[in-house]
């Protein structure tokens, strides 16, 4: 017995189950504690069966001796008051324990759940009664047995009943409850089972004391049977099926009341359980609130569908902004926008245009409207000038040109999709009664609107992010390779000394210089530029750099260098991609230089001999851009013979096309006035020269528009081999 | 500077205007509109460069990598009233010896006509 009373103290098993969630290690108990629910289960089963047995049989034996003593009154009133309340106890037990696992929203299975297990009891009472007075009619016997027989079993289901529907009453009573509706509720189950005690103890509970007492549970049932928020939560069609299984459970509370109040202080019977006052408030309860709940759904039934709206908004509002965690496509954004305003506005037709770059319009949406439609509404609108922008026109017909249309609407609301900086697509409702966009709805409508541009504009802004992390680390690669491509250390030498600048630009890269020793008196110098940027241009990089240590191996003139580069890179190129390249061979002992342009920048030259600076034009077409033989026409050799002090100054096109603010080029010309400045300066000066005057001339800045590289070669006048 | 691609058609002649910057972002949109298969059946292409103020690498590929096609499929690719600094770029490329770059309209529509 003790152990079962525990479970009638508040909190007990739901204190203990919250703690068991909170820690994993308390596992154990949480499995302990499950195996102590179904034993308790099938401890309340036994115990309610095994009770209601003994009732039966000490009442079937009270009934026996009634008929033979005729004195009404029981062998043992405490002993039977004791199963009594051991029954109640062991069923009430039993369904709050398992109307705790009913949980969800699903209001209607709770109350199935009542009718189903609860509600049904009552009509098998009423048939159980009804087979009882057809065999009593029909055989024409009083059978005093019989009917305590009938009386108990009712007594029982009747027990069953109350026990579930208190439950499952109290599941959802308590739906959204807070700390003072559970107090309140706590207090009150404590006090129907104090109740028992009276039973117990033989009490007559309606005598002058209790009544007062009555009363105050009388205003606490009411009080309670006000929580009925879980009926807000039910749709339409939910309230009209809730309706007719609450009527089934009030029916179900009528023929217990009705049947038992029948044998109120009936000769007939041994036993009362009207004199059970717990049973009393249990039905008190259960009726106000069935009754209750009955009230408050009939009468929300017309506001229903209110309430069902703006949950419904709520729902898609809520869909909307969490599309960007769920990674949804724009599609997918503008599809839930316009099932949602369709739904809230309660369109009857209406089409969505989204924009794809400036011009181009899409129809993507388009609902019980016919294109042809759409297209003269659209020139009607243009007409007006008032194409997308806010517009809502609630009286289509008052207007001369949309009356020409003809069209079976008459309200037309226009709402544009847009930011500050962006259309993204326009909306369009229409409704086929007047008025038909009122204040609330078009409010409602621009928060979906505006929730719609957020979520576009952060998916967007996503996914450019995205791409631009893996373009830096595209980038970030691209600069590694380029630079582990351009020597660290030129030799340095006797007879000419060489300067060089290299700065990468962030986006466009593909400069790139290199040389070869080809014999002791002879140095290969290459300069290039591929076009493109970003890996691919990194990756023709390398391939020059191949390309130039692969061919100049055989030592062979610039020209046909040239040529071969050209047929092996017309291979592997893109389409769109060329490499633009010098070559120059030194030779000292001869005291010349050799040179092939493939589309490079001309070659800044400063003859000591004549004191003149000058480009030197030659023709030389760059590389990748005819891939066949008839490139082999396009490309020119010069022999130049160097003086002592001469300056050769080879660049790429981020030296000449640098800009400054005003958009103008550094351009050849300031280049060559820089070298006829500074000629008589070491390389090293004169490279520094130039540098600072092209970042005078730039400014300061940190984005480069392209790489720039810088070669100053200045041939000494003393040269010691000779 | 956003670039501006536009089409002039006169006879079997398509004249398009290139207005700004042709860089690597521009030169998708010359790409496509080089690549519109309508443009086959034009018997010359003018490319009016009157206001072509700048020209990348990107966008010299994209000239260079329809050049072949133009001409295997003989028609005529004529550039005329080019800024002297962008003519200065095709000149350094070599592409003054491929293509054919003229003063000005005139002169593109008599060759045009040759």
């Amino acid at each position: 017995m003790a152990k079962e009373r525990k479970f009638f103290l508040p909190y007990m098993p739901t204190k203990s189950r919250a703690s068991q969630m909170l820690s994993p290690i308390k596992l154990s108990t949480g499995y302990r504690f499950m195996l102590y629910r179904t034993n308790a289960k099938s401890l309340f089963v036994t115990a309610a069966i095994i009770s209601w047995s003994l009732l039966l049989a000490n009442v079937l034996l009270a009934a026996e001796s009634l008929r033979q003593d005729s004195s009404n009154s029981l062998a043992l009133p405490y002993v039977n008051n004791f199963l009594i309340v051991i029954f109640i106890v062991s069923v009430f037990g039993y369904q709050r324990l398992s109307a705790e696992n009913l949980k969800g929203i699903d209001f209607i299975s709770y109350l199935w759940n009542i009718f189903v297990k609860g509600g049904v009891a009552a009509y098998l009472s009423v048939a159980l009664y009804m087979v009882y007075r057809i065999v009593v009619n029909y055989a024409n016997v009083q059978s005093p047995l019989l009917l305590h027989m009938v009386y108990q079993v009712n007594f029982g289901l009747l027990v069953l009943f109350l026990a579930k529907a208190f439950y499952i009453w109290r599941q959802l009573l308590l739906y959204h409850k807070n700390k003072f509706l559970q107090i309140a509720w706590d207090w009150y189950e404590i006090l129907l089972f104090a109740t028992l005690l009276l039973t117990l103890l033989n009490f007559d509970y309606s005598s002058m004391i209790f009544l007062p007492l009555l009363v105050l549970i009388g205003l606490y049932t009411l009080f309670l049977s006000t929580n009925l928020k879980w009926v807000a939560y039910l749709t339409f069609n939910k309230k009209g099926r809730s309706l007719i299984l609450l009527a089934a459970i009030l029916l179900a509370c009528y023929i217990f009341t009705d049947f038992f109040y029948n044998f109120v202080d009936s000769p007939e019977l041994v036993i009362d359980y009207t004199d059970v006052g717990f049973l009393q408030l249990a039905m008190l309860f259960v009726g106000t609130y069935t009754l209750a709940a009955f009230l408050v759904a009939l009468f929300s039934l017309p506001t229903s569908s209110v309430f069902e709206q703006k949950s419904e908004d709520l729902l898609n509002f809520q869909r909307l902004s969490q599309s960007i965690q769920q990674g949804q496509s724009e599609k997918q954004v503008y599809d839930m926008l316009f099932e949602s305003t369709v739904k809230a506005a309660d369109a009857s037709a209406a089409w969505l245009e989204i924009f794809k770059g400036d011009k181009d319009v899409e129809l993507c949406h388009q609902l019980t409207i016919e294109e042809e439609q759409i297209k003269r509404i659209r020139h009607l609108l243009l007409a007006y000038n008032i194409q997308n922008i806010d517009y809502i026109n609630n009286n289509l017909d008052r207007n001369p040109g949309f009356r020409d249309l003809t069209l079976p609407w008459k309200s037309l609301i226009i709402l544009p999709i847009k930011s500050k900086k962006h259309l993204f697509g326009v909306l369009y409702l229409l409704k086929d009664i007047e008025q038909g966009f009122d204040r609330e709805t078009v409010n409602v409508l621009r928060t979906f609107t505006n929730q719609t541009i957020l979520t576009i504009e952060n998916l967007r802004l996503v996914h450019e992010s995205l791409q631009n992390e893996r373009y830096k680390e595209e980038l970030k690669i691209a600069s590694l390779v380029q630079d582990s491509l351009i020597p660290k250390n030129f030799p340095s030498d006797s007879w000419f000394e060489i300067a060089t600048h290299a700065k990468a630009a962030k986006e466009v890269g593909g400069d790139f210089y290199d040389f070869l020793q080809l014999s002791e008196s002879r140095i290969a110098i290459i300069i290039g530029d591929v076009s493109g940027k970003g890996i691919s241009a990194a990756f023709h990089m390398a391939q020059m750099k191949g390309i130039f240590h692969g061919l100049m191996q055989q030592d062979m003139p610039p020209s046909e260098f040239m040529k071969q580069a050209n047929s092996a890179l017309s291979r592997c190129l893109e389409k769109t991609s060329f490499i633009t390249s010098a070559l120059y061979i030194i030779d000292y002992r001869m005291k010349g230089f050799m040179f092939a342009r493939a589309g490079h920048c001309h070659t800044l030259y400063y003859n000591s001999m004549m004191e003149d600076t000058f480009y030197f034009q030659t023709d030389g077409l760059g590389l990748g851009i005819i891939r066949d033989k008839s490139y082999n026409n396009h490309v020119r050799e010069m022999y130049y013979d160097y003086n002592p002090t001469d300056v050769m100054v080879i660049y790429t096109d981020g030296i000449v096309e640098a800009r400054n603010k005003e958009n103008d080029e550094y351009g050849e010309d300031r280049l060559r006035y820089m070298l006829t400045q500074t000629y008589h300066l070491e390389a090293e000066d004169i490279k520094c020269a130039i540098i600072n005057d092209l970042e005078d001339f730039t400014g300061p800045t940190d984005n480069l528009y392209d790489d720039q590289t810088l070669l100053v070669i200045k041939f000494k006048p003393t040269q010691p081999s000779e | 500077m956003p670039m501006k691609i536009t089409n002039q058609i006169k006879d079997t002649t398509i004249i398009i205007t290139l207005d700004g910057e042709l860089d690597a972002s521009s030169s998708v949109m010359l790409d496509e509109a080089l690549s519109d298969p309508e443009i086959m059946t034009y018997s010359k292409i003018l490319v009016d460069c009157e206001n072509l103020n700048y020209i990348s690498s990107a966008g010299l590929g994209v000239f260079i990598s329809h050049l072949q096609r133009f001409e295997d499929a003989q028609i005529k690719l004529i550039f005329y009233n080019m800024q002297d600094k962008v003519r200065n770029v095709f000149e350094i490329l070599g592409l003054d010896l491929l293509m054919t770059i003229v003063s000005d309209y005139e002169e593109a529509m008599t060759i045009a006509d040759e």
